[in-house]
């Protein structure tokens, strides 16, 4: 039996819509993971920011052994960090003055906070991605400009947690944050020419 | 487009200003933006011997320097070794005493750390860093 034009016609719009359909599905799949991947960054600049202006770490051993209870009696009475500590831990860098280390001592944990609100909401997302690529690579070169200069940094990027990472360790996280940030720009710059 | 990137990081990074600049203030008075140390914190070399046997000398230079030479009586502490060194210095801490820490030079770390750590972690206090180290010991001592 042959079919009619317009069966055929009929036949097309279906595949197409099951197409469309497919493509869409694997559109929100994809925006799904960039979004976790969002949400993944956004916790790490928060957890790098509020490490500086508190003492997380008895907070953090906690956690670690699953001690929710104690967690929970630390986190009521968490203490504000001393700034003089990230301070001096940039002024070890021995790039910049000490009233330079003490201004962005005040300054970068809120900028890495507001960054990280800015890729969790989507507010001001574009500029909260230059920001943090541009800070992890200042950071990044920061650490091996050190490394080659001989000095015994302790970098202080994520509070007490960091204070005895080797400079590989350093190096390595500080590219894996870099790259997924990197991933996150262009994949919202090719969604913006589709 | 371009210019709305920038105005979106400029306008993060004005944000950020607000809070950093109340928390400036609020810490006004516990941190130094002349010095790394607080001049509170400082001890010269004449004030230091001034103190005579009521201050304990604490090396925080690594321990080749220290084996090669160091302020009579003072006791290696530094940060290469902490656990070790730390219950030894303890051992031999005496309270009351005012604790003089001391690293190579005007320019290093050490011995801020070092005192920073035992404030902190051994609750110590009247612990105070030899202006200019090693070297301004020396100096005085020649």
């Amino acid at each position: 039996m042959n079919q009619t034009p317009n069966a055929e016609r009929s036949t097309l719009n279906v595949e197409l819509s099951a197409g469309a359909t497919t493509s869409n599905a694997k559109h929100e799949r994809l925006y799904i993971l960039w979004r976790i991947l969002d949400f993944v960054l956004a916790a790490v600049f928060l957890f790098a920011g509020l490490s500086k202006m508190f003492d997380l770490d008895a907070l953090l051993a906690d956690l670690t052994h699953l001690r929710f209870g104690d967690a929970l009696v630390h986190f009521q009475q968490l203490s504000v960090a001393s700034p003089v500590e990230f301070a001096s831990g940039i002024d070890n860098f021995k790039l910049v003055p000490w009233p330079v280390s003490v201004a962005l001592a005040f300054y970068l944990p809120w900028l890495e906070i507001f960054c990280a609100l800015g890729l969790m909401f989507r507010l001001l997302y574009r500029g909260a991605l230059t920001l943090l690529i541009t800070l992890m690579v200042v950071f990044t070169l920061a650490i091996t400009a050190a490394k080659v200069r001989g000095l015994d940094i302790t970098c202080g990027c994520f509070g007490h947690a960091s204070q005895h990472w080797s400079f590989p360790n350093h190096l390595a996280t500080n590219l894996t944050i870099l790259a997924a940030l990197l991933a996150l720009s262009f994949s919202y710059r090719a969604k913006k020419h589709l | 487009m371009k210019s709305s990137l920038v105005g979106q990081a400029v306008i993060l990074a004005a944000l950020a200003l607000l809070p950093a600049a109340g928390e400036a203030v609020y810490f006004r008075d516990k941190i130094s933006w002349r010095s790394a140390i607080a001049p509170s914190e400082m001890v010269t070399v004449d004030q230091a011997r001034e103190w005579s046997e009521n201050a304990i000398w604490v090396d925080a230079r690594p321990d080749e320097e220290f084996a090669s030479d160091h302020v009579p009586g003072a006791i290696l502490l530094n940060e290469d070794h902490w656990n070790d060194l730390l219950p030894q210095f303890l051992a031999v801490w005496v309270p009351g005493k005012k604790t003089v820490v001391y690293c190579s030079s005007l320019s290093c770390n050490a011995s801020r750390e070092v005192a920073r750590r035992l404030r902190k972690e051994a609750q110590l206090s009247d612990v105070f860093v030899l202006e200019g180290g090693w070297e301004a010991w020396l100096k005085k001592n020649r």
